[in-house]
């Protein structure tokens, strides 16, 4: 029976996360969006909220909620941050904390994930390198067996979170992907790890980093860095050995999810704030400018595609929960490629159509610094471009899921 | 110390939408618990906190699923115990009657040190609730508290009335009501939120408290009713006259 229908547990753990980014975060996210950073206190008050690591087991520190939870949370903290830096910090603490929690190992999860829900560390995602993110199985970063450790080298781009570390008392680190051995393309020779640069407070000589600038999103950082004999213990390895390409594309499902999340968040504030806006100015012998359909019936599409867009990440979310949390027998790992990546296609090219339209709604105000749509819009655009994927690679996987792979068959398959 | 905290479903303001006539529309609004009844719950939960009280008994007057929720929000802000009384439509009893239902509840379960109440509810914001449950249990009654302070068996609350601030102390056992202004109630964490629907809620009836429902008087409310007044002062061509009409339209509804 189709239930469309939230639990009792779920609508309150959504209102009292309604209430607290109502309460501590609106009153701040333009000047965290001005300052380009999440101040330390906040990271730790949403974490007091019990808002990351929610969908990990309570014995690794974790909430025990579910991915449902986590995507309402997310949606939350972006309707109340537009600019979406804290949702992100938020969904990047919940979406890759949960891909260690499932494919780490005993030790590395009960020394890292207690860390990252309480705050102390971040925990994201290593794997885009500066020749293209698209092609996982392109990664150049090499990891070798030495003796009873991996010794790591090569060089990530564009990672989320790599002043943050930097910053945060105890650190914290990524799932990272490396090629086994040897570079070369391949999807069978990759094996993740958890690495982390900085831990119990001390930054390892061997990672070197530099942050980016960018044209929104401020408050959370992106940035780059090398990898030089970066010595990892085998506990952090993530799954087997040359498993790595099909274990990161799952923690990409799980997260691809809460990035959509955020993008609608941010895109439901936008169409309520025009919503303000549409019905209190008026021209024309004083209609307000919603009575014109030019104008109404944009906001009508736009509102319906963002209601669309949230079924697609809820229904995602309820499918990871079945998948991993419930461990029903009727979902498998590889159903979740399809709705997944009909969410993140969905959510992030929705948020921002909704903007370029608001903007234009907001007449020569919405061009101006004060009107603040123009950071949503910069914000969630990010998320078009790449972070857990690009749009196209999204199409990729709708096509070969639908088509089917012999038909749209378009990447190179010849292992190096 | 043992505390108990009256606390009801109403609508949540926030929500509330209204016709054109300005009649509420009740049935399409949202209900939790009062406002000042959460701050109501915070004070005995900072109590408990504090080491002061072992026991902080949630008690609301109907047990439908959605009272049955208001309880388990109790029990997330710190609640020990949480109890629903079953009576079939709580909306349509007056407030003495939930005052003597409170009250009831009270001489079987005590004694109680502390007798928590929002000062008000969002809806009927009658306000007697409180004053009536101490005058039923014979009890000192602090209103309307924008601060509390409990020490050792000493309560002092500071109130606002009209012509400034007071300070009320008093013995417990007492009855305090409380306002929203009070204190900034905690929001529940996921943790608490999920442990707290595993806890049991009692239910009892009035009967069990020796409340006779058939003499309770039912109150039927037709229309619930903003008075509103629109007074129309035209600006466009001086304005300065226009701001000292408003003002004086102001003064006279006793506004400023
Ligand atoms: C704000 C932000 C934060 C990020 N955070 C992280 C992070 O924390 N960790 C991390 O690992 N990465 C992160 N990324 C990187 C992100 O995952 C990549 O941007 C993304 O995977 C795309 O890679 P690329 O930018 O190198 O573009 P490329 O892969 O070079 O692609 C360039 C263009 O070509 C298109 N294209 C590529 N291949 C195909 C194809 N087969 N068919 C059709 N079109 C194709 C793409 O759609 C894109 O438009 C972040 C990016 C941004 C913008």
């Amino acid at each position: 029976m189709v239930d469309f229908e939230f639990s009792e547990d779920e609508i309150r753990f959504r209102d009292s996360v309604r209430e607290f980014a109502k309460r501590y975060i609106e009153p701040k996210w333009i000047e965290i969006d001005d300052q380009g950073k999440i101040p330390m206190e906040l990271i730790k008050k949403i974490a007091d909220q019990g808002l990351f690591a929610i969908p990990v087991p309570e014995e690794y520190g974790g909430m025990g909620g579910t991915m449902v939870m986590a995507a309402l949370a997310v949606e939350e903290i972006a309707y109340h941050d537009p600019a979406v830096a804290i949702a992100v910090y938020t969904l990047l603490q919940n979406g890759w904390p949960l891909a260690l929690a499932l494919f780490g190992q005993e030790e590395a999860k009960m020394e890292i994930l207690p860390k990252v829900a309480s705050g102390d560390a971040f925990f994201g995602i290593g794997s885009t390198e500066p020749q293209g993110g698209s092609d996982v199985a392109g990664n150049k970063t090499v990891a070798k067996k030495v003796g009873d450790k991996w010794v790591i080298s090569g060089e990530k781009a564009f990672i989320s979170g790599v002043r943050e570390i930097q910053e945060l008392p105890e650190g914290g680190g990524f799932f990272l992907v490396a090629k086994t051995e040897k570079p070369g393309w391949s999807h069978t020779r990759i094996t993740d790890f958890a690495v982390l640069p900085k831990w119990n407070g001390k930054i390892r000589e061997e990672w070197k980093p530099t942050v980016y600038e960018e044209i929104g999103r401020h408050g959370l950082s992106t940035g780059g860095f090398t990898l030089e004999n970066f010595e990892v213990d085998d506990k952090y390895r993530i799954g087997e050995v040359n498993k790595g390409f099909y274990l990161v594309l799952q923690g990409f499902n799980i997260a691809r999810i809460l990035v959509a999340a955020a993008t609608i968040g941010s895109a439901r504030w936008a169409l309520d704030k025009a919503k303000e806006w549409l019905t209190t100015r008026k021209l024309f012998q004083g209609r307000p400018i919603a009575s014109f359909e030019g104008v109404s019936f944009r906001y009508a599409e736009l509102y319906t595609k963002v209601e669309a867009a949230k079924y697609f990440v809820y229904k995602a979310a309820w499918m990871t929960d079945n998948t991993y949390l419930t461990k029903s027998p009727r979902f498998k790992p590889q159903d979740l490629n399809l709705p997944v990546a009909m969410a993140k296609m969905m959510g992030p090219t929705t948020a921002t159509e909704v903007y370029t339209e608001v903007l234009k709604w907001f007449g020569a105000y919405g061009y101006t610094k004060e009107c603040s749509a123009h950071r949503g819009w910069l914000g969630t655009f990010s998320y078009t471009i790449g972070a857990e994927g690009a749009q196209n690679i999204m199409k990729y996987i709708i096509a070969r899921d639908t088509l089917g792979s012999d038909a749209v068959r378009n990447v190179w398959v010849k292992e190096e | 110390m043992k505390v108990l905290v009256a606390v009801k479903l109403t609508y949540d303001i926030n929500q509330l939408k209204f016709e054109k006539d300005g009649t509420p529309l009740l049935d399409a609004c949202p209900r939790v618990m009062g406002e000042a009844d959460k701050c109501a719950m915070e004070e005995a939960a900072r109590i408990k906190d504090a080491g002061k009280a072992e026991e902080v008994v949630a008690l609301t007057v109907g047990s439908s699923k959605e009272h049955q929720r208001i309880l388990k929000d109790a029990y997330a802000m710190g609640a020990t115990k949480a109890v629903a009384i079953k009576v079939n439509d709580p909306d349509n009893l007056s407030a003495l009657t939930i005052a003597t239902i409170i009250a009831s509840f009270i001489k079987k379960t005590g004694p109680y040190d502390m007798i928590l109440l929002g000062s008000g509810a969002g809806d009927t914001h009658s306000s007697v609730v409180g004053p009536m449950v101490a005058s039923l249990l014979n009890m000192p009654l602090l209103a309307n508290a924008d601060r509390v302070k409990v020490e050792e068996d000493d309560i002092t609350i500071v109130s606002t009335l009209e012509d400034g601030q007071y300070k009320f102390r008093s013995r417990t056992p007492a009855v305090v009501t409380v306002t929203s202004e009070a204190n900034e109630p905690r929001i529940p964490t996921i943790r608490d939120i999920l442990r707290s629907k595993k806890k049991p809620i009692d239910e009892i009836s009035p009967e069990d408290l020796g409340v006779e429902l058939s003499k309770v008087d039912l109150v039927d409310v037709k229309r619930y009713e903003v008075p509103r007044k629109r007074v129309k002062i035209d600006a466009t061509d001086n304005v300065e006259e226009a701001v000292d009409q408003l003002i004086k339209a102001l003064e006279q509804e006793g506004v400023i």
